[in-house]
């Protein structure tokens, strides 16, 4: 059987893309990084929902809807996360997020 | 909903009129005396036709009736709504409605040109209503209510004259300690409510004949129910209240004396008569309590000097002799008449002995009695015949009505086993027949221009020391005859003091000979009442030696107007401090109250309470530092934080199965 026709070769993919995207996330500075990793992860989460419905599910069509919804999440949550970005800029006069710490306790 | 019963109705129009018409005159009708005058009086006279009605209505039939709705129930505890008319009931609803009735007729005269005219008589409604409603109240609840009723609208017209220190201090103090009785009736009714369940006056009058209650239960409940008692018909040692409540208008003191407030408390003794009499040692310790403040007061009453005073302590007295009769009865398996039949004719004829008081002090501006006397108060004829009648019914001489309920209640002493009962008794006719007479032998027969007496009996008329008391009429006073007040037309109108005084007195004469037919109406039968010979030559000879004591003191030619207690300083001088009560009252809310429970209880507030609070201000922003601690302001060391505990979680969830 092919590689690309099991359902072990994209849950590895999607934990590889993941495990990039938690890197990024957790080690840029740059908030415009951040929210590159954080695509990243989500793109994850939805090849994990397609290999699930290609593979196993009975419907062919619930894991795509869900893939599709991510698409819209992802596309709303950059629009917000630019306008926190550029909001944050407009303050700082800088996108590193280690110099967003007025709320240090 | 079932039909209501006519007399249910009936009665509730007697209670809720006055109180519309308290409401009515004090919401809108308070600045305009006279259509206030016209409301309360209209309300009053419906309550004495419908009281009256009740009364004639079902005279002869001794059946209690008790007409009930719903009003509130729990699992446990049904508490209804409802009147109880049985003769007790209904003899009290006319006694209340028709002394409050004559009161009101006569403040018309005694109020004239008070700015507070219209306030007044609201009080005086309101007091009818609650009078009223705690007489026929068929649930001890319901009746509780009325009784802190009645306590207000003392309180009220007590303080009528507020802006006088002393008046606001006496209806405040009126209101506290009656208050401080009261609590001890609470807690016997919730006692009554835990170990018995119904508050019901006929179930547990009932319950108690037929011995259903355990003693413990029957005696602490009527100990403490005795201790509400105690606070509102004065009685040793909270009877301190009483006299200083003269600070108020005297129509309301005779209101308050007679058939209102102190009456209360002996009626809720006869309301629950059988209960009470079902605790022998309930009842020795009331005939206990009686007995002394039967003899405290009375030799108070001798050295007082302010006629209301006088009045007031032969009230005291004469509240503890019914008491001390009904406690006799209930420890001689007798019947409640004798006390019963006391506090009837006691409300006649102390009306009318504070309502002359009243004519006299109208008149002459004064309370002191001696004062009056060197006015001339014997040139008031009507006052001056009523009042001898009203002493002569306190003193207990035949054929006023005193006479026939004194006679009964020593008869009723005397069937006890221990005759110092019976002599304290006697005692104390003897001694309120010496200060009864002793006021009126003083307004008699003033002494001569120049007597020393004058000196020593010698109190300004207007403003200056003396009593204390004694002066709070002159304001109003002033008002009442300048006519000024613009609403009040000339003079104030004679024949409203006078009428019911006249009234008052009558029945004061009659009300005697009809011991027999009330007698058959409360019991439903009349005993053949055996004449005890002996003790009625002493009773009578006892108040005929004080009247002639007092003759020889006060009264004859040569009378030097000293009191036969003036030989002895030390004793004249104990009861003229009052036997010390107000000291010692004093000292125990400076000891007790202040400096135990003031003090402990202000230390606990500030550290106790007050402490906690701050303790828990504290610890919040305690922990608040500390844990801000965790707000490190570096997002991604939080983020990396939050995955380790989620893959933490993960793992805990794959593997731990």
């Amino acid at each position: 059987m092919p590689a690309f026709n099991q359902l072990n070769t994209y849950l590895y993919l999607a934990v590889i893309l993941f495990c990039l995207g938690l890197y990024g996330v957790l080690s840029r500075r740059n908030l415009i990084a951040v929210l590159i990793s954080v695509e990243l992860m989500l793109n994850a989460a939805s090849i994990n929902f397609m290999a699930f419905n290609r593979f196993l599910a009975p419907h062919p069509a619930v894991g795509q809807i869900a893939a599709l919804f991510i698409m819209a999440v992802a596309a709303a949550e950059a629009a917000i996360a630019l306008s926190i970005i550029v909001a944050l800029y407009r303050k700082l006069k800088s996108i590193n997020i280690e110099q967003a710490n007025e709320l240090r306790g | 909903m079932p039909a209501l019963d006519p007399l249910f109705v009936l009665c509730a129009a007697c209670v809720i009129l006055p109180l519309l018409s308290f409401g009515g005159i004090m919401i809108f009708t308070w600045r305009r005396p006279f259509l206030s005058l016209a409301v309360s009086l209209t309300a009053s006279t419906a309550c004495l036709l419908i009281a009256w009605y009740i009364f004639w209505q079902r005279w002869g039939d001794p059946t209690p009736l008790v007409l009930n709705v719903d009003w509130l129930v729990s699992d446990l505890v049904r508490v209804p709504f409802g009147f109880l008319l049985d003769p007790v009931s209904q003899l009290m609803l006319v006694l209340v409605a028709t002394i409050s009735f004559l009161i009101q007729i006569y403040s018309i005269g005694y109020m004239w040109g008070d700015p507070g005219f219209g306030r007044y008589y609201a009080d005086l409604s309101l007091f009818a209503m609650a009078m009223l409603g705690l007489v026929i109240s068929s649930g001890l609840l319901q009746l509780f209510i009325c009784w802190e009723l009645v306590g207000l609208a003392s309180y009220l017209l007590i303080g009528f004259w507020y802006e006088k220190f002393s008046a606001s201090e006496a209806g405040k103090k009126a209101f506290v300690v009656t208050r401080f009785g009261d609590i001890f009736f609470f807690m016997g009714l919730a006692l009554l409510v835990i170990f018995y369940g119904s508050l019901d006056i006929a179930s547990i009058n009932a319950a108690a004949v037929a011995q259903k209650m355990e003693p413990w239960l029957l005696t602490t409940c009527a100990l403490l129910i005795f201790g509400g008692i105690c606070g509102k018909s004065a009685q040793f040692p909270i009877h301190v209240w009483l006299p200083d409540a003269m600070e108020g208008p005297t129509p309301v003191s005779a209101l308050l004396h007679s058939a209102t407030m102190v009456a209360a408390g002996v009626y809720l003794l006869t309301r629950i008569f059988p209960f009470f009499a079902a605790s022998a040692p309930a009842m020795t310790y009331v005939l206990a309590v009686a007995s002394l403040t039967y003899v405290l007061s009375s030799t108070v009453g001798m050295v007082a000097r302010d006629i209301k005073q006088v009045w007031a302590y032969s009230t005291i007295s004469q509240l503890a002799m019914m008491a001390m009769g009904l406690a006799a009865a209930g420890l001689a398996h007798g019947t409640l008449f004798a006390g019963y039949f006391h506090l009837t004719t006691h409300a006649g004829f102390k009306a009318l002995l504070f309502l002359c008081a009243g004519a006299f002090i109208h008149h002459f501006g004064t309370n002191s009695f001696f004062m009056m006397s060197k006015g001339g108060a014997k040139k008031l004829t009507i006052p001056m015949v009523t009042v001898t009648i009203g002493a002569l019914a306190l003193a207990g001489i035949f054929p006023f009505s005193g006479f026939f309920s004194k006679e009964l209640i020593l008869g009723n002493l005397w069937h006890l086993d221990n005759k110092l009962w019976v002599g304290i008794g006697l005692l104390g006719a003897f001694l309120t027949a010496y200060y009864t007479f002793r006021v009126i032998f003083v307004l008699l027969f003033p002494r001569p221009e120049g007597h020393p007496a004058w000196e020593k009996y010698y109190e300004p008329v207007a403003g200056g020391h003396g009593h204390g008391h004694g002066h709070e009429e002159e304001e109003a006073h002033g008002h009442g005859h300048g006519g000024h007040g613009g609403d009040f037309p000339g003079h104030a109108p004679e024949w409203a003091i006078n009428l019911p005084l006249i009234v008052l007195a009558g029945v004061t004469i009659i009300l005697g000979f009809l011991q027999g037919t009330l007698e058959r109406f409360l019991l439903g039968e009349s005993h053949p009442h055996e004449m005890n010979y002996l003790l009625l030559v002493l009773a009578v000879g006892l108040a005929l030696a004080g009247i002639a004591l007092a003759w020889w003191d006060w009264g004859r030619k040569g009378a030097a107007w000293e009191g036969f207690l003036s030989r002895v300083p030390a004793l004249e001088n104990f009861f003229v401090q009052k036997w010390y009560m107000d000291h010692f009252w004093r000292w125990f809310l400076n000891a007790v109250i202040y400096n135990l429970f003031s003090k402990t209880f202000t230390y606990n507030d500030r550290r106790v309470v007050d402490g906690g609070v701050d303790a828990v201000a504290l610890g919040c922003i305690g922990s608040g530092r500390f844990l801000s601690f965790l707000q490190t302001a570096l997002l991604q060391l939080n983020l990396l934080f939050m995955v380790l505990v989620l893959a933490g979680v993960g793992i805990y969830l794959l593997m731990g199965r």
